[in-house]
């Protein structure tokens, strides 16, 4: 069957039927070039397939309810405890980042000149990018050795929320900015106060966005190691004080790693590893699932 | 008799405005607490980032004590405790060795997958296919630990690493010292690290490449150009800044990352002598020595320098390669 080639050029009615060499080439390449590059995707996919697999056969067959509800006593082999102290010590951090960068965000956008604005967002920035292990060694200094509060979950604590604060507070600033224009000048020619056009106008549309980022905040906490193998001791039992030891899933999955194959402490690390990746593909489902809705509101209230 | 009525707007009607107060001369203008003060807390919690990084740099400069370990610092000798050799030029070189290779492979990949999401595949297709690669981002870095050194390291150890060193043997560095069995070392380093920096650099290139006006893309297919065309001559040069920006953000990620390569690099203080061996990384040796140090104050001021460089080096290419980028959209999903 004959191809119809489309013209090369748009001299009019020059070239419409070209079928030389060159043409040929230029539009096999093209169709090569889509048919070829697609299959990269599998380099990105088929590790993370596999990684998600093995995960969830080598945990999957040692993995018992008692293993992952029993929290009187974590025997070598039991989760109950590291979950639930887990749970725990990212509530608390989720509260105390929430708490800097929600308002830290609404303050940015809302009532910072832009030059200001844009300095602080550049500090924010560098936040985000630094890597944990830098936070951790911060705290490690401020708060484990300077003020004297040892290895102790509110050390670990303190740690995630400083790591975390950046996304919430740089999500909060980004939600509030995009809130279109004509409904801010609308509200603040109506006579509304500051708080007034935040809470009634701005939050209503902003809230989703601020959401996911506490979610993705959240995904990117629970996952954190270096913070929290750096300012606290592993625990045996549910932390009963701030300043006491606590257990963590990834501090748990880090101890345990390189013990001997068919010993109850790879068990654990390997379940600890699924469970992880359970919540934190869980939290990144949910966060795409929600950008996509507000994506949608956002374009139908521009129009 | 009607009076007249008073004639309202005559200039000589008015009544002269008050004397305007005089300026207080004390501070504050005399306004009480609430008025000078108040007004002003809403703009407070905009610096707690600032607060924070500043909180950083000065403990980290506090707790160093400005110690002066001299160029020693910089050279290559580390041995630690006890002795007079400090240098982390090892542990930089180290980062770079691990993180330029897989900035390397993760950029072309990470091209050629935002080419084929953006250009060649339907939209349907591709928005599913993002979100896997999306995905990678999202795992936890001692996830991709644990499954290097458990299920990956061992097929580098017997397949990919004696491969490589039998075929390649002649060339530099891939001969030398034979590859040790276990597998762990930089092949492997480089391979989980491609990984964790592929999002990032997909991510950013498929936001530059998307940002391009559609008339431009039609323009230059009704001019005959095919879509690989457009994109060369088109799409590309037009999102250079992106792309640029995709290599900085990359490189920090892998330069700054930690647990995963404390687990998958056989972590030892000295050069790689070939492409096989362990060597040490910035973040993942601070990481290690940190908890060990403690009680040793000399050791504590050179960790803390130590953080200091890694801190420096991350924050200038992080606020580098934001410069080219004036806004994060898309690309809050990853948490970028």
């Amino acid at each position: 069957m004959e191809r119809v080639v489309l013209p090369t050029t748009a001299a009019a009615g020059e070239i419409l039927f070209d079928r030389s060499a060159r043409t040929r080439w230029r539009l096999g390449f093209d169709r090569w070039a889509g048919r070829l590059l697609p299959l990269l995707f599998l380099i990105a996919i088929l590790p993370i397939l596999d990684l998600a697999y093995w995960t969830a056969s080598s945990a999957l067959p040692t993995l018992s309810l008692h293993v992952l509800t029993d929290v009187n006593y974590k025997d070598v082999d039991q989760l109950g405890v590291p979950l639930v102290s887990t749970a725990e010590v990212m509530a608390l951090a989720t509260g105390l980042a929430v708490l800097f960068g929600l308002f830290g965000g609404v303050a940015t956008a809302e009532f910072l000149s832009d030059r200001a604005a844009a300095w602080v967002r550049v500090s924010a920035n560098i936040l985000a990018g630094t890597p944990s292990v830098i936070v951790g060694t911060f705290v490690f200094f401020a708060f484990c050795i300077y003020l004297g509060w040892g290895f102790s979950m509110i050390a670990g604590v303190l740690a995630l929320a400083f790591f975390i604060t950046p996304y919430i507070y740089r999500t909060a600033d980004l939600a509030l900015t995009s809130v279109p224009r004509h409904l801010r000048e609308a509200a603040y020619g109506s006579g509304a106060r500051p708080y007034q056009y935040i809470l009634r106008v701005a939050a209503p549309i902003a809230l989703p966005q601020i959401l996911n980022g506490i979610f993705l905040a959240m995904a990117i906490g629970v996952g954190e190691t270096a913070p929290i193998v750096l300012t606290t001791t592993n625990s045996v039992i549910l932390p009963n004080s701030l300043f006491g030891p606590v257990a963590f899933l990834t501090a748990t999955i880090w101890e345990n790693f390189s013990a001997p194959a068919g010993t109850p402490g790879l068990a654990i690390a390997l379940q600890a590893a699924f469970l992880l990746l359970v919540v934190v593909v869980a939290l990144n489902i949910v966060v795409r699932l929600i950008a996509a809705r507000y994506r949608k509101r956002l374009e139908g209230l521009y129009q | 008799m009607v009076p007249a009525a008073p004639a309202l707007l005559t200039p000589e009607s008015r009544q002269p405005l008050p004397e305007p107060t005089p300026p207080s001369t004390h501070r504050g203008g005399g306004r009480p607490f609430s008025r000078r003060i108040l007004p002003y807390l809403p703009y407070l919690p905009a610096f707690v980032p600032v607060a924070i990084v500043a909180a950083i740099v000065l403990e980290l400069l506090a707790q160093s004590r400005f110690h002066n370990f001299g160029w020693e610092f910089f050279g290559s000798t580390f041995v630690g405790p006890g002795s007079n050799d400090w240098g982390i030029g090892v542990f930089v070189v180290g980062s770079f060795v691990t993180a330029i290779p897989a900035l390397f492979f993760s950029m072309f990949l990470g091209l050629g997958i935002a080419v084929a999401s953006v250009v060649y595949l339907p939209r349907v297709v591709s928005r599913f296919l993002d979100g896997f690669v999306d995905l990678l981002a999202g795992i936890p870095s001692v996830v991709y630990g644990i499954w290097g050194y458990l299920f990956v390291a061992p097929y580098f150890g017997s397949a990919l690493n004696p491969w490589l060193f039998h075929h390649l043997g002649g060339i530099p560095g891939f001969g030398g010292l034979p590859p040790p069995g276990s597998g762990l070392g930089l092949p492997l380093g480089v391979f989980i690290l491609t990984l964790m920096a592929l999002p990032i650099t997909t991510l950013l290139i498929r936001d530059a490449l998307r940002s391009l006006p559609r008339e431009l893309w039609e323009s230059g297919l009704a001019l005959g150009a095919t879509r690989w065309e457009c994109l060369r001559k088109v799409a590309l040069p037009h999102s250079r800044a992106g792309i640029l920006s995709a290599a900085f953000l990359g490189f920090g990620r892998a330069f700054g990352e930690t647990v995963a390569i404390a687990m998958v690099l056989n972590l030892v203080a000295h050069y790689p002598s070939n492409v096989y061996s362990g060597t040490a990384t910035v973040a993942a040796m601070l990481f290690e020595l940190l908890d060990s140090a403690y009680g040793n104050s000399l050791f504590l001021s050179w960790l803390a320098e130590l953080a200091l460089v890694l801190l420096a080096i991350t924050a200038t290419v992080n606020v580098v390669g934001r410069l080219f980028i004036s806004r994060l959209s898309a690309t809050q999903i990853a948490g970028v």
